[in-house]
C-alpha cells in the first residue's frame, strides 16, 4: 500500500458508489470499453475522506498478457494519493516477471506525476510496433520521440513496465479525475470547505482558501496565516493577492505576515513589498531589519516606498538602515548608502 | 602579442579625442581585434552601450586590442566601465586587466557591483601610436563598455551621473543621424518572423531593409542560441523552407547548418538590404504614424535614420510599438479577463488577479564528450545559485523568471543568473566520475526570450480563440501545435532550482489567428509579427513558436504590399482589401 496522506484511508466507516467511468483499453484489437465504478469513502461521522476504485484492466494490446489489479484512491479534489495491490494479484512486467518492491514505489512516484511525459505521448510513440506480449520491452530504436525524450520515459517508468505504468498512469489521471472533481463540486458545503483549510494538505488549503468571500477570509485569518507559512508558492501568492486590505492593515496580521520575510520564497517577499501601502504602518519597520535578504529590485521598490512615508517613520528605521548599509556581504548596501545621503 | 590589422579597420573604430588632448574615450565594442572577446549588444537600453565580454567558459579568452592616435604625450589617468556581474563574498568571476603599450596597468578591474567606472590605474604614454588590450583573466564573462583616459584625477561627474548625454558630447554625436535611408517597408528584428516578413515582401517587389542586431538571422533559432523551430507551414510553407530548422535537439551544434541555409537565402533577395549588427535605438511617431526608426552599428557606433511609409515590429520586445508609443500588455492577465481559465492548473495557467509573471527566458548549452579528463573549477558564485543540481547538457527547461525582474529591463541579470546556473550545475556534475571526460563545448551568451511586451492590436489573440477554433474571417496564420505555457517549478516545490520551469500542455485541433492581431491599435502604420504580436499571456502559449511567428511574418509581408498598392495603412487591408489580401495569401502555397 502507498499512500500520500496520513491515514485517511484506515479510518472509512462506510462507502457509496457514485458513479461509474469508462476506460478504453489499448487493445487496438478488440477495442474494449470497461466501466470502473468508482465509490465515495466516508468515516464515522459521514465525512468524506477519499474516492476509491478497485480496477483491472489488461497490459497488453494482444490481450495475452495478465490483467493488472489495482485499487485506487483519489482525495476529495481528484489528485492521486495511493494504491494498494492484493497480493495475490502482483503487477507484472516484461515476460510476466512480478513488479518488485522498487518498482510499487516507482509506480507510485510516477503516478503522483500529474503532469508526467506520459501525458502527451500515444503509446505508439513509445514502442516500434503493435504491441505484443513484448510490449513491456522499452523502446531503443523508436524514431518517433527524440533522445530527451527516451531518457525522460525511462526515468519515469518501471523497467519492463512500460505498458503497466502508461495504462495505468493514464487511467489514474483520466477523465476519473474530472468526474470526482465535479462530483465533489456538487457536495461541497461549508462544512466541507472548513475540514479542507484546517487539513495539513495542500491541495485541500488552497482550494478551501479559493472559496472564502471576504467575510470568511477575516474570520479565518490565524488558519490562513498558517497556511502562508507552510505551503508553497504558489498558495502564498494566493494569499497575498487575495487579503483584504482592511485584515493586512491591522497590526497583529501584518506583523505576523511581514515577519516572515526572510523565511518565504523571493516571490513572495516581492509581493510583500508591492503590498506595503495597504499594510499597517508597522511593516515597514519590521522590513528594515530583513533588507540584506532583498534582491536589487525589491531594495529599490523599498527605498521608494520609504520616500513617500513620513520623517518619523524613517526615523524610526535608520539604526537598521545604516546596519545594512555596512554589511559587508550585502551587495547592494551602497544603494543603501546612497539613499541615506540623499536623505540627510 | 596581437596582431592588428589596422589598414582594415581604422576607419570603424570609435573613440573620441579632445582637441585639447586632455581626455580620450574609446568603446570597447569598437576595438579593431575582438580577440577571443565577444561583442554583447543585449542590454542596450538599459546600460547605455554594446560592450566586450570574455565568454570563455572558464578559460580566459585571448586579448582584445586596438590602437589610439594620442596627439598630447604625458601621465594619463585611466578607467574602464565595468561591473562585477557576481557581487558577492567571492572572488568576482569576471576579472580582467587593461594592458597599455605593453604596461599592465596595476588594478583589476571587474570588481565593482552595478556598471561604474572603474579605476585601472595611471600610464605615462611617450608615442602618439598607443596600443590598448583587455586581458581576461578568468574566462568567466567579464565584460568592459568603454575606456577613458584623461590628464585630470578624477572621472569628469557627469560621465558618472549623465552618462548617455556625455558620451554623445563626446563623440559629438548630433540628434539625427547623418545617413538616411528610405524603403518601401522597414522590419526591426530578423528572428524568423522579420525574415519571413522580409521575404514575402520582397517577392512581391517591395523594396525591404531588415534591421538585425547579430551577425547571423534567425533569432531564437539561430546557431547563436539553438531553439529548433516547431509549428506547422500554414499557407507559406515555401517561404518558410528558407529559413527554418530541422528538429535537432536545442542547444545542438547542427543549428549552424540551417544558419547558412537561412542567412544565404535572404542574402539572395536583391531587394532585401540586410542590415546585420545594426540595433534599432528609437522611433518616433507623429500623429500615431511612424516617421523613422534610427539604428546604430554595434560596433562601430555609425548611425542611419530609417524612413519608410510602413514598418515592421519583430524585435520581440515590441521595441518599435514602445518607441512609437503603441498600446501593449505585460504579464498576466486575471482568469476573468478574457475568460482563460483552467480549473485543472488555477493560478499556474491563468491567475485569479493578474500579476507581473511572465514566461521565462532561456540560455542553452552543450558540452562534448573527448577522449581524456578535463578539469572544472568549483566555482562559489555559481554554486549559489545551482545549489546541488547537476547537469551536463541544458534544454528548453532551463528557464529563469522572477517576479522581481522584469524580462526586457533586467535582461542581463537574467541571462547572468542563467550562466552562474550552468556553470555551478556544471561543475556539481564534474565531481562525478562518470562525467570526467566532458568539457563545456558551447554556452550561448544570449539570452532566448519567450515573452515580454505584447503590442495591442484591433484584435487581441486568447486562448478562447484556440479552445473554439474561430475560423475568423480574415483568419491568415494557422496552427496545430499544442498551447503550452511555463511555471517555474519553485512555485509549486520551494526545493527545485530556480531556473527550471515546466510546461502545462493543452492539446488541440488547428486554431487560427486573425490578420488584426499583426498590426498596431494605435500606431497606424505599424505591423507586428512575432512574440511581440496582439494576445493575451495564455493566448501567447501556442503561436510563440517559431513556424507560427514566422508565418505571422509572411503574412504582414504580403499586407505591405497591398499598403503600397493603394497608398493605405495595415488596418484598411483588411477593412477594404481583405479577399484581395486573402487571395494573394492563397497563391503562397
Amino acid at each position: 500500500m502507498f499512500f500520500n496522506m496520513n491515514d485517511e484511508w484506515k479510518n472509512i466507516a462506510k462507502e457509496k458508489t457514485i458513479f461509474k467511468f469508462l476506460v478504453a483499453s489499448l487493445d487496438t484489437t478488440y477495442n474494449i470499453k470497461i466501466a470502473h465504478d468508482v465509490k465515495l469513502l466516508l468515516d464515522t461521522k459521514d465525512t468524506p475522506k477519499l474516492f476509491f476504485s478497485d480496477i483491472e484492466t489488461p497490459v497488453c494490446a494482444d490481450g495475452e498478457c495478465k490483467l493488472a489489479n489495482i485499487k485506487v484512491y483519489w482525495n476529495l479534489l481528484g489528485n492521486y494519493v495511493g494504491y494498494g495491490i492484493d497480493s495475490q494479484l502482483p503487477l507484472t512486467k516484461f515476460e510476466h516477471d512480478p513488479f518488485e518492491k522498487a518498482d510499487y514505489k516507482k509506480l507510485h512516484q510516477l503516478l503522483l506525476d500529474d503532469n508526467s511525459i506520459l501525458k502527451r505521448r500515444q503509446m505508439s510513440d513509445l514502442i516500434d510496433e503493435v504491441p505484443t506480449a513484448n510490449a513491456n520491452q522499452l523502446l531503443e530504436n523508436v524514431d518517433a520521440v527524440s533522445g530527451a525524450t527516451k531518457r525522460e520515459v525511462k526515468e519515469a517508468v518501471v523497467k519492463g513496465g512500460l505498458y503497466s505504468c502508461y495504462t495505468i498512469w493514464h487511467i489514474v489521471h483520466g477523465e476519473v479525475k474530472q468526474k470526482i472533481s465535479a462530483y465533489f463540486r456538487s457536495i461541497h458545503s461549508e462544512k466541507l470547505n472548513n475540514y479542507l483549510l484546517n487539513s495539513p494538505y495542500k491541495d485541500y488549503q488552497l482550494y478551501a482558501i479559493k472559496q472564502l468571500d471576504k467575510e470568511k477570509f477575516e474570520a479565518s485569518s490565524a488558519q490562513v496565516i498558517k497556511i502562508f507559512k507552510t505551503n508553497d508558492a504558489v498558495t502564498r501568492h494566493y494569499i497575498l493577492k487575495k487579503i483584504p486590505n482592511k485584515l493586512l492593515s491591522n497590526k497583529i496580521i501584518s506583523n505576523q505576515l511581514y515577519s516572515l520575510f526572510s523565511s518565504i520564497d523571493i516571490n513572495s517577499r516581492t509581493l510583500l513589498i508591492e503590498k506595503l501601502k495597504d499594510a499597517n504602518l508597522n511593516a515597514v519597520k519590521i522590513l528594515s531589519k530583513y533588507v540584506t535578504y532583498m534582491t536589487k529590485n525589491q531594495l529599490k521598490q523599498y527605498l521608494k516606498y520609504l520616500k513617500g512615508t513620513s520623517k518619523k517613520t524613517r526615523r524610526s528605521i535608520k539604526s537598521n538602515l545604516i546596519k545594512a548599509s555596512n554589511h559587508k556581504s550585502y551587495a547592494y548596501n551602497y544603494l543603501i548608502k546612497e539613499f541615506l545621503k540623499n536623505k540627510k | 602579442m596581437t596582431k592588428l590589422k589596422l589598414t582594415l579597420f581604422i576607419a570603424f573604430q570609435l573613440f573620441y579625442l579632445n582637441a585639447k588632448s586632455q581626455d580620450i574615450l574609446v568603446e570597447a565594442e569598437s576595438f579593431i581585434d575582438k580577440g577571443g572577446w565577444v561583442v554583447d549588444p543585449q542590454f542596450v537600453e538599459q546600460m547605455g552601450s554594446p560592450y566586450l565580454m570574455a565568454h570563455g567558459m572558464g578559460v580566459p579568452v585571448s586579448n582584445a586590442a586596438t590602437k589610439v592616435n594620442f596627439q598630447e604625450k604625458g601621465t594619463y589617468y585611466v578607467w574602464a566601465r565595468t561591473k562585477n556581474w557576481v557581487p558577492g563574498n567571492w572572488e568576482a568571476p569576471g576579472q580582467f586587466k587593461i594592458i597599455v603599450n605593453g604596461k599592465t596597468l596595476k588594478n583589476t578591474l571587474g570588481v565593482t557591483t552595478g556598471w561604474s567606472w572603474e579605476y585601472a590605474g595611471k600610464v605615462k604614454i611617450n608615442s602618439n601610436d598607443v596600443n590598448i588590450q583587455l586581458l581576461d583573466l578568468t574566462g568567466f564573462n567579464g565584460r568592459c563598455d568603454a575606456i577613458y583616459f584623461s590628464k585630470s584625477k578624477k572621472i569628469p561627474t557627469d560621465a558618472e551621473t549623465n552618462l548617455a548625454s556625455w558620451r554623445k558630447t563626446k563623440f559629438g554625436e548630433t540628434t539625427v543621424p547623418k545617413k538616411q535611408k528610405t524603403y518601401d517597408l522597414v522590419i526591426t528584428g530578423g528572428g524568423l518572423a522579420g525574415c519571413a516578413a522580409a521575404i514575402s515582401a520582397a517577392e512581391q517587389g517591395l523594396h525591404v531593409a531588415l534591421i538585425h542586431d547579430r551577425p547571423v538571422l534567425g533569432g531564437n533559432a539561430s546557431e547563436e542560441i539553438r531553439v529548433h523551430t516547431l509549428g506547422i507551414y500554414g499557407k507559406f510553407k515555401r517561404i518558410l523552407k528558407m529559413i527554418d530548422t530541422k528538429h535537432y535537439p536545442n542547444g545542438s551544434f547542427e543549428a549552424k547548418y540551417d544558419q547558412e541555409k537561412r542567412d544565404r537565402n535572404v542574402k539572395n533577395f536583391k531587394n532585401i538590404d540586410l542590415f546585420l549588427n545594426w540595433r534599432a535605438y528609437d522611433a518616433k511617431a507623429k500623429n500615431n504614424i511612424i516617421t523613422h526608426v534610427d539604428a546604430r552599428h554595434t560596433t562601430t557606433g555609425e548611425r542611419i535614420r530609417f524612413t519608410a511609409p510602413r514598418f515592421v515590429d519583430s524585435t520581440g520586445d515590441g521595441w518599435i510599438g514602445f518607441w512609437a508609443g503603441a498600446k501593449f500588455s505585460y504579464g498576466r492577465e486575471s482568469a476573468s479577463t478574457y475568460g482563460e481559465a483552467w480549473d485543472e492548473w488555477g493560478e499556474l495557467w491563468s491567475p485569479e488577479k493578474a500579476d507581473n509573471f511572465v514566461m521565462g527566458s532561456s540560455v542553452l548549452w552543450q558540452n562534448k564528450k573527448t577522449n581524456k579528463a578535463h578539469a572544472f573549477p568549483q566555482l562559489p558564485w555559481a554554486s549559489s545559485v545551482a545549489k546541488d543540481h547537476k547537469a551536463i547538457a541544458g534544454e528548453w527547461y532551463w528557464e529563469f523568471s522572477r517576479n522581481d525582474l522584469h524580462q526586457i529591463n533586467d535582461a542581463e541579470e537574467i541571462r547572468d543568473h542563467m550562466l552562474r546556473a550552468i556553470f555551478g550545475s556544471f561543475a556539481n556534475a564534474k565531481k562525478m566520475e562518470e562525467n570526467k571526460n566532458y568539457k563545456l563545448q558551447w554556452v550561448s551568451y544570449l539570452v532566448g526570450k519567450r515573452e515580454s511586451r505584447r503590442l495591442l492590436g484591433d484584435y487581441i489573440y486568447t486562448f478562447n480563440d484556440v479552445k473554439k477554433h474561430t475560423k475568423f474571417k480574415d483568419a491568415v496564420v494557422e496552427e496545430v501545435r499544442e498551447v503550452d505555457v511555463h511555471y517555474q517549478r519553485n512555485l509549486k516545490d520551494g526545493k527545485q532550482p530556480d531556473f527550471l520551469s515546466e510546461a502545462i500542455f493543452y492539446e488541440t485541433e488547428k486554431y487560427y489567428i486573425p490578420y488584426r492581431s499583426l498590426y498596431s491599435k494605435n500606431i497606424k502604420n505599424l505591423f507586428m509579427a512575432g512574440r511581440n504580436f496582439s494576445c493575451s499571456h495564455v493566448g501567447l502559449g501556442g503561436p510563440r513558436v517559431m513556424l507560427t511567428t514566422g508565418q505571422m511574418g509572411a503574412a504582414v509581408g504580403l499586407a505591405a504590399t497591398i499598403c503600397k498598392k493603394y497608398g493605405v495603412n495595415p488596418r484598411e487591408v483588411y477593412t477594404n482589401y481583405l479577399q484581395e489580401y486573402l487571395n494573394l495569401i492563397e497563391k503562397q502555397q
